[in-house]
């Protein structure tokens, strides 16, 4: 296949890795049968996903009253709310609060919003060494990789690739058993934990009513990071809000049964202010990191339901396209169907034009996405608005397309035309077309014409009908 | 921009046309999945083991041994204790249990300090409820409440009473007091610490407990 844009060379390399494709593969399949078992444990679980998604639209529909509610709510008991217009600023505010209070060792839980900010770089740039404690980014940090899924970042990686770089990073003895990896991370990463002085996490939701943060995790390691610094700082888009505590359980019920099928993780830990006075342990101070980073942008305009996105990662493993070119040739921090969406949505001048168009709409991720969003419908809105990006050629093809699919006699033409151009190419398919349509069915499965077009055989049949009646 | 500024921005920018989505009145009817007409102890116990927890179910007379079996059973030496201001494991009762624990020849500490958390092999802790639908149980910090004693030890024992495991989820955040009251930290916990981050395969004790026992006591309140 030739590659031309930087996105197609992406995918050439990752289809070409044999091994990737078939971890990818075999990992979602796991998990989309995960997700189903979950889902059916449910007594009506498309009720309860329509009421998250009624929910979720309703706290974006009145989004500037619900954030004034839960910031007045923070400050209330006790923490600070600072805004970060874009990334830049969340990321100076986050090196500022460790700086100016001589905080050193920093421990990160897992947290997409802060690998979509690189906070890490910026934080070791003022010195810091963040410690990534989640399994899964720990290992992308020690082997200097990038998580290729928004909920099991490795899923790319096999354990051999694992134990050497654990080897090679922390000095331990050779092992490609997942128990001993892992306690050996645990090991290493306790020490750490008892030292830490600076946690960052991420936040799954925000309630508005009491200014509670929810942060749902299955390792500990967000627990540990919550609990055991000094100082906590929770990073989270503007997005993240819901009104009430009695909301919760309604999203709480989708979100790990559409991510692991699991009824609820390991731990759901709501934290409402920093450590109180009487407390016997926590943090003594709570930063809460409100990040707009293009966010308004996009809830101003037509895809305002993106926002509702909780983070499952259901739509990549529903995904034939995720799973076929795993999460790195996405060449984003969101992969699959909804960072098809926000990335761009997020980056408009970023050069993610094309990523709309990976997609084969089949719609399995609308059907897994626990809070409806339609993603097919929006796929679809978003290239259109981005046709401009298309080479000249490819316009005129389309224009012509369009052409003949409204004109019979035009698509008549065509079709007889195209029969006689569109040649086996050598593999059974017809990938070797003429011209500048090469362009088309190089990167495609295009069956060769058939000798007789359906439209041949219905006449045929139909006056065949016709001599019988 | 400060935050002030932000948000008035946004309530121009929110297109006062566009039309809104209300909230919705009931949740509770389709989210609810276990209601109080079941046997509550049966249905806790048997989510709490799916999700890969241990289940002890006891009398009021023999909770203690129950406890201290399973400690035994651990090797387990090094004990921290640590009372529930609400429920079944109050103070007199943690006291009692940290004398039955020390005569069975355990060192047993009541104080939850960085030393003693991270040198146990084994906290025991009350909880303020339990979840019958998940198998959840659920730990809120506190004067007495280290937000590490159900966290830091390898092994935790949570000692719930039958009188405090509600039906469903719902029901726990219905009841969650919104004022000052509300705790600082919540611990819903569905099972021991786990991560599949290798390769798809399931590793219990990532960072958290790896064996969680819950031990639920049939009489008393």
């Amino acid at each position: 296949m030739s590659a031309s844009t930087p996105f197609q060379q992406r995918v050439a390399a990752a289809v070409a890795d044999k091994r990737v494709v078939r971890a990818v593969h075999l990992a979602t399949l796991k998990k989309v049968e995960a997700r189903e078992a979950g889902m059916d444990q449910l007594r009506d679980f498309e009720q309860i996903r329509s009421l998250a998604a009624q929910v979720k639209q309703h706290t974006l529909d009145y989004l500037p009253r619900y954030l004034e509610q839960f910031v007045e709510q923070i400050e209330g008991r006790g923490g600070a709310v600072h805004f970060a217009p874009d990334a830049e600023a969340a990321r100076r505010i986050i090196c500022d609060i460790a700086t100016s209070r001589g905080l050193k060792r920093v421990v990160k839980s897992k947290s997409m919003t802060s690998e979509e900010i690189h906070l890490n770089q910026a934080l070791e740039a003022v010195g810091l060494r963040p410690v990534e404690t989640d399994l899964g980014e720990f290992i992308v940090q020690i082997d200097h990789d990038t998580p290729s899924h928004i909920v099991t970042p490795i899923i790319h990686k096999d354990r051999r690739q694992i134990a050497q770089a654990m080897q090679r990073e922390l000095g331990c003895e050779y092992t490609e058993d997942p128990t001993e990896l892992t306690m050996i991370a645990r090991r290493h990463l306790r020490e750490i934990f008892r030292n830490c002085d600076l946690g960052i996490s991420g936040v799954n939701f925000g309630v508005a009513e009491t200014g509670t943060l929810c942060i749902c995790t299955n390792e500990g390691n967000g627990r540990l990071t919550v609990s055991r610094p000094r100082v906590h700082v929770a990073l989270m888009g503007i997005e993240k809000v819901i009104p009430r505590m009695r909301d919760l359980p309604v999203f709480l019920k989708l979100l790990a049964r559409s991510s692991t099928g699991q009824p609820l993780t390991v731990y759901t830990t709501l934290i409402s202010g920093p450590k109180r006075l009487q407390d016997a342990d926590g943090p003594e101070e709570l930063h809460v990191v409100l990040m707009d980073a293009g966010r308004s942008d996009i809830w101003a305009g037509e895809f305002r339901e993106v926002l509702r996105c909780i983070r499952c990662g259901a739509c990549l493993n529903a995904c034939p396209v995720y799973r076929n070119i795993g999460g790195h040739a996405y060449g984003s921090v969101y992969p699959g169907p909804i960072g098809a969406l926000l990335t761009p949505l997020l980056h408009p001048a970023g050069g993610h034009e094309e990523l709309p168009r990976a997609s084969s709409l089949c719609g399995a991720c609308g059907v897994a996405c626990p809070v409806k969003i339609d993603i097919p419908d929006l796929l679809v809105r978003l290239r259109a608005q981005t046709h401009r990006s298309h080479p000249l050629a490819k316009r005129v093809a389309m224009r012509m397309w369009l052409w003949a699919m409204k004109s019979p006699l035009v698509f008549r033409l065509g079709q007889r035309l195209l029969r006689g151009l569109l040649k086996d190419g050598g593999d059974g398919w017809a990938t070797d077309g003429p011209g500048p349509l090469r362009a088309w069915t190089q990167p495609r499965d295009l069956p060769i014409p058939p000798k007789r077009s359906f439209r041949a055989i219905w006449q045929a049949e139909l006056s065949n009908e016709d001599k019988r009646g | 921009m400060n935050l002030q500024d932000f948000l008035s921005s946004l309530t121009k920018r929110g297109g006062g046309d566009r039309e809104r989505t209300p909230l919705p009145d009931d949740l509770e009817s389709a989210v609810r999945q276990v209601d109080g007409n079941v046997d509550l102890i049966g249905v806790f116990a048997a989510s709490a083991e799916a999700a890969g927890a241990r289940v002890r179910r006891t009398s009021g007379a023999d909770w203690l041994t129950a406890i201290a079996g399973i400690l035994g059973d651990l090797d387990a030496t090094r004990i921290c204790t640590q009372a529930a201001e609400v429920g079944f494991l109050s103070r007199a009762r943690s006291a009692e249990l940290s004398e039955h624990l020390r005569d069975s020849g355990m060192t047993v500490s009541t104080d939850t300090g960085d030393d003693e958390l991270f040198s146990a092999d084994a906290s025991i802790t009350g909880v303020s409820a339990a979840i019958a639908e998940t198998g959840t149980v659920v730990c809120e910090s506190g004067p007495n409440a280290a937000r590490g004693a159900s966290l830091i030890p390898p092994v935790h024992v949570a000692v719930v009473g039958a009188a405090q495991i509600i039906p469903d989820l719902c029901d726990y955040f219905e009841q969650l007091p919104g004022g000052p009251e509300l705790p600082a930290n919540v611990n819903l916990i569905t099972g021991p610490s786990k991560t599949a981050d290798i390769e798809g395969t399931l590793v219990t004790g990532v960072h958290g407990p790896g064996k969680l026992f819950i031990v639920v006591v049939a009489t008393g309140s």
